[in-house]
């Protein structure tokens, strides 16, 4: 499939960008520091257009990088199972394929936007470039090569799906890993310069380059690193979900409907595991910061962007509760799922009420009758960090436990000990449930440093307890007896439309969040040593930052949509031509059926 | 469907719920601000959604309670259905007029904790040696900084320092004066960052909070920074040391 001339384009398309960048970047990296310390382009406010184009460029990049790596997780599971089940391996090809669809697409965009960042911070800010040049020249030289590199696997993956298939599949498992590979360097190379900006080291006091290893390793590197391969993924699982979320809305037979209600399912499986540990992903890159700077967490946590966590707050609660509400309507797939069902009550409220105390703020914008100055009792009490830990980790407890529940339904445990077995296992869950609130109450009380130590305990209790039970549920859920089929593509709409929120509220998210990593540093380019002086060094109010960010958002599927359209219309004809409705990789029929 | 059997409609108690859990966070005291409020009746609200729409039948139950009148039903599931259909526009209406009356107040403010401040300015705060070391703190500096607390914090921030002065209840809006005993304040900032807000950080604009500014700016003597006395840099790292000594908490580094 897929015409030759079309994708030999595109590869030249990405190339030719990445090709731009290099070059704007060798040019000014030599014309330098005579000219100004900034200039504008074509009259626009710099900072803000650098900032739309990071953003967009940030998220294309994370889509490009989280796709093939769980697309590659899924083809690898297919190709498994190919001598024992092939058409299992056939629908898990499929899956893999189905989601990698958007890539070269998405791919092309972000190559057009990363040259646009390119070009825009080159030129409006070419001082702060020359000095970033000078710290970070060689990883500029490096940098497109992999680049490049990826380009080719990525291409050349995506490409050869159909022709590199039976035999010859251990191949294309090999490219999708090298893929992978070239795409991480890629982004830690990048991670390394934006880092720099937060928390250099390296350099001596005026900034001159000491060691490029130290520049490259500095202390909040390995933190946004690990912090961004996790929410790349979610954000790659919760945008494929809603995909095929769309994809399902739009189908007219039953077999489509079928294989994209798996995927919306696998999609958002995959987004809602990874986010269990981004919480703790950004903590421990709050904690470098911290440690770097005692003025960021200021500036963070009581200062100007404290605001953007109250906001965080919120739109991770409707993140996960969207999440959990999708799998919870899952169970209607399931005939004889009622057993199960009459437990969602009372998950609800355990998750709703979790969830109200994790987004209370200690704050909050009062008039002048309700003002008690700032604190409240109440929200004085709840609104600090260990009962929202509290609060938090029992939801995730809540949301395990209704997971564990859903395993059940519609199959009948055969083991003779199900019943003593189950006991204990749901007993190990409210164990859990219990240490985790006790470790959390004695913190509350105990001094700072304790505090984290035990919000780390409740953790680690969390993963013991998972890891405990599941590894029960597996025993005791041996061969049991299925005696209701999932029936896929029988979700209501409904579910399929919480899909398709949940990839804007991630995105939101992800723009919100990007602002509030790049914002703290305030008026500073390199913090602490390249001052900003330019007139828009400032940062916005609130309500402007809402607006942007909100456009952003659109700006994002605006464009993921008219790529998306016009790939599907290249695509047109072919399936036109198989006379089979649309796709051809729909080809692992009777799903479902 | 028997009101006898405490069976009520489904949207009746979703309504129940609903104004119950209102009633009680407008009940409690002291007051909970109402965006708050609004914060956490959207919380409620998501979760009647799940609860209703989670199960087809319960969709069916709850449209059905509206739509599908039938002839021989209890006068009081006819007095249910037209109570709440009645409901939503007074409650629409109730806002409207709510956010339109006039009103005399100063506008809600946003009120961050520590104002912020670069970089560049808390770098060129340097601390002396003999206050930087928590542990060489000599005790007559402490002394002397209790002196010049009670003499000028204390009306505000306390004798105990826990933010209750007698004249504390007069700033209450939009914040009242820091309670340093809460781990809220001192305890998250370094000392340059203390030492900012007693000389120039204090006061920054007339409605967003009352701290004094315990320096006249050399540019501008005229400048309305409510303090009454200028302190020496001396002097106020002696005050801070005794915020930390008295309240038991160590800036942080
Ligand atoms: C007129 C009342 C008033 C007086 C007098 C006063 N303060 Fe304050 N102070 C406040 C208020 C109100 C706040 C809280 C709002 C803010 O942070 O600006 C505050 C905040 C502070 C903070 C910041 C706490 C934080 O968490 O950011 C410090 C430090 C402080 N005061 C120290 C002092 C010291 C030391 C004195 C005496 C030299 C003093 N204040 C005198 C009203 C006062």
């Amino acid at each position: 499939m897929g015409s030759t001339p079309a994708w030999v384009n595109r590869i030249v398309g990405v190339l030719v960008a990445g090709c731009l960048l290099v070059v704007a970047q060798c040019v000014y990296a030599q014309g330098l520091p005579a000219g100004p310390e900034y200039r504008s382009v074509l009259g626009m406010d710099s900072r803000l257009a650098v900032w739309i184009a990071a953003q967009l460029h940030l998220m294309f990049a994370a889509f490009v990088l989280a796709v093939p790596m769980f697309a590659l997780f899924i083809e690898y599971l297919g190709w498994r199972v190919a001598k024992t089940n092939p058409r299992e391996a056939q629908r898990y090809d499929w899956l893999a394929h189905e989601m990698a669809r958007l890539l070269p697409a998405a791919y092309s965009l972000t190559a057009i936007t990363g040259a646009l960042l390119g070009f825009l911070l080159f030129t409006a800010y070419p001082k702060f470039m020359a000095y970033m040049t000078g710290i970070f020249g060689p990883t500029f030289v490096v940098y497109p090569l992999f680049f490049v590199a990826e380009t080719l696997c990525l291409y050349l993956w995506y490409y050869t799906w159909d022709r590199l298939q039976g035999e010859r599949k251990w191949l294309h498992l090999w490219l999708g890993l090298l893929l992978n590979v070239f795409g991480t360097i890629v982004m830690f190379i990048a991670d390394a310069w934006a880092t720099f900006m937060m928390t250099p080291a390296g350099v001596d006091q005026q900034g001159a380059l000491i060691s490029l290893y130290d520049a490259v390793w500095n202390p909040g590197w390995m933190p946004l690193n690990i912090h961004r391969l996790v929410a790349n993924i979610t954000f790659g699982a919760l945008l494929c979900s809603a995909y095929a979320a769309y994809r399902f809305l739009i189908a007219t037979r039953e077999q489509d409907r079928a294989l994209y209600d798996w995927m919306g399912y696998t999609g958002n499986l995959i987004a809602l595991f990874t986010m269990l540990f981004l919480p703790f992903a950004g903590y421990y890159f709050g904690f470098e910061l911290f440690a770097f700077s005692a003025t960021y967490g200021v500036t963070l946590m009581g200062g100007v962007l404290s605001w953007l966590f109250i906001i965080q707050a919120i739109v991770i609660a409707v993140l996960f509760i969207g999440a959990a509400y999708y799998s919870w309507l899952g169970l209607l797939r399931i005939p004889g799922s009622e057993a199960q069902q009459r437990w969602s009550p009372v998950f609800n409220v355990a998750l709703i009420s979790g969830f109200v105390v994790w987004a209370t703020p200690h704050t909050m914008a009062a008039s002048i009758e309700e003002s008690t100055g700032g604190f409240h009792p109440i929200l004085g009490a709840l609104g600090v960090m260990a009962p929202k830990m509290i609060a938090v980790t029992l939801v995730l407890v809540v949301l395990y436990a209704s997971y564990l529940l859903y395993r059940r339904a519609g199959r009948e445990t055969t083991v003779a000990w199900h019943r003593q077995g189950t006991t204990i296992q749901w007993s190990l869950v409210g164990l859990t449930a219990l240490a985790i609130t006790a470790l959390g109450v004695y913190g509350y009380f105990a001094p700072a440093e304790v505090r984290i130590k035990t919000s780390i305990w409740q953790i680690i209790v969390l993963m013991i307890g998972i890891v405990a039970t599941f590894a029960l549920d597996l025993v005791l859920l041996r061969g049991a007896r299925t005696v209701a089929e999932v029936r896929w593509g029988t979700l209501p709409r409904r579910g399929h439309y919480v899909l398709i929120m949940l990839a804007f509220v991630i995105v939101w998210l992800m723009a919100l969040m990007g602002y509030a990593r790049s914002g703290v540093r305030l008026n500073w380019h390199v913090y602490g040593i390249l001052q900003d002086t330019s007139p828009g060094a400032g940062l916005p109010s609130l309500g402007e930052v809402a607006v942007i960010i909100t456009a952003i958002t659109f700006i994002f599927f605006v464009m993921l949509a008219a790529a998306f359209a016009i790939s599907g219309l290249a695509k047109a004809p072919d399936a036109a031509s198989g006379g089979d409705g649309r796709a051809p990789a729909l080809a692992p029929s009777g799903e479902g059926a | 469907m028997k009101l006898g059997a405490f069976h009520l409609p489904l949207p009746t108690r979703a309504f129940l719920v609903l104004a119950g859990l209102f009633l009680f966070l407008k009940l409690l005291r002291p007051v909970i601000p109402g965006s708050v409020i609004v914060l956490y009746m959207g919380f409620v609200i998501a979760g009647i959604v799940i609860h209703v729409t989670l199960r087809d039948e319960r969709m069916r139950e709850f449209a059905d309670f509206f739509i599908a009148e039938s002839a021989g039903e209890p006068a009081a599931i006819r007095f249910q259905r037209w109570g709440l259909l009645a409901v939503i526009p007074l409650v629409i209406g109730w806002s409207v007029y709510d956010a339109l009356r006039p009103t005399y107040a100063p506008p809600v403010e946003i009120f961050q904790r520590h104002p912020t401040v670069g970089e560049e300015i808390l770098g060129s705060i340097k601390v002396p040696d003999w206050a930087a070391e928590p542990a060489k703190w000599n005790p007559e500096a402490i002394a002397r900084g209790k002196v010049l607390y009670e003499a000028n914090c204390a009306v505000c921030h306390g004798e105990k320092l826990d933010g209750q002065g007698p004249a504390a209840e007069g700033f209450r809006y939009p914040i009242r004066p820091a309670n340093f005993q809460d781990a809220g304040t001192i305890a998250q900032l370094t000392l340059p960052y203390v030492y900012w807000r007693l000389t120039v950080g204090g006061i920054q604009n007339q409605f967003n909070s009352a701290m004094p500014r315990w320096t006249t700016p050399a540019d501008d003597p005229e400048a309305s920074t409510l303090h009454s006395y200028d302190f020496t840099a001396d002097e106020a790292w002696k005050v801070i040391m005794y915020l930390y000594r008295a309240t038991g908490y160590e800036p942080r580094r």
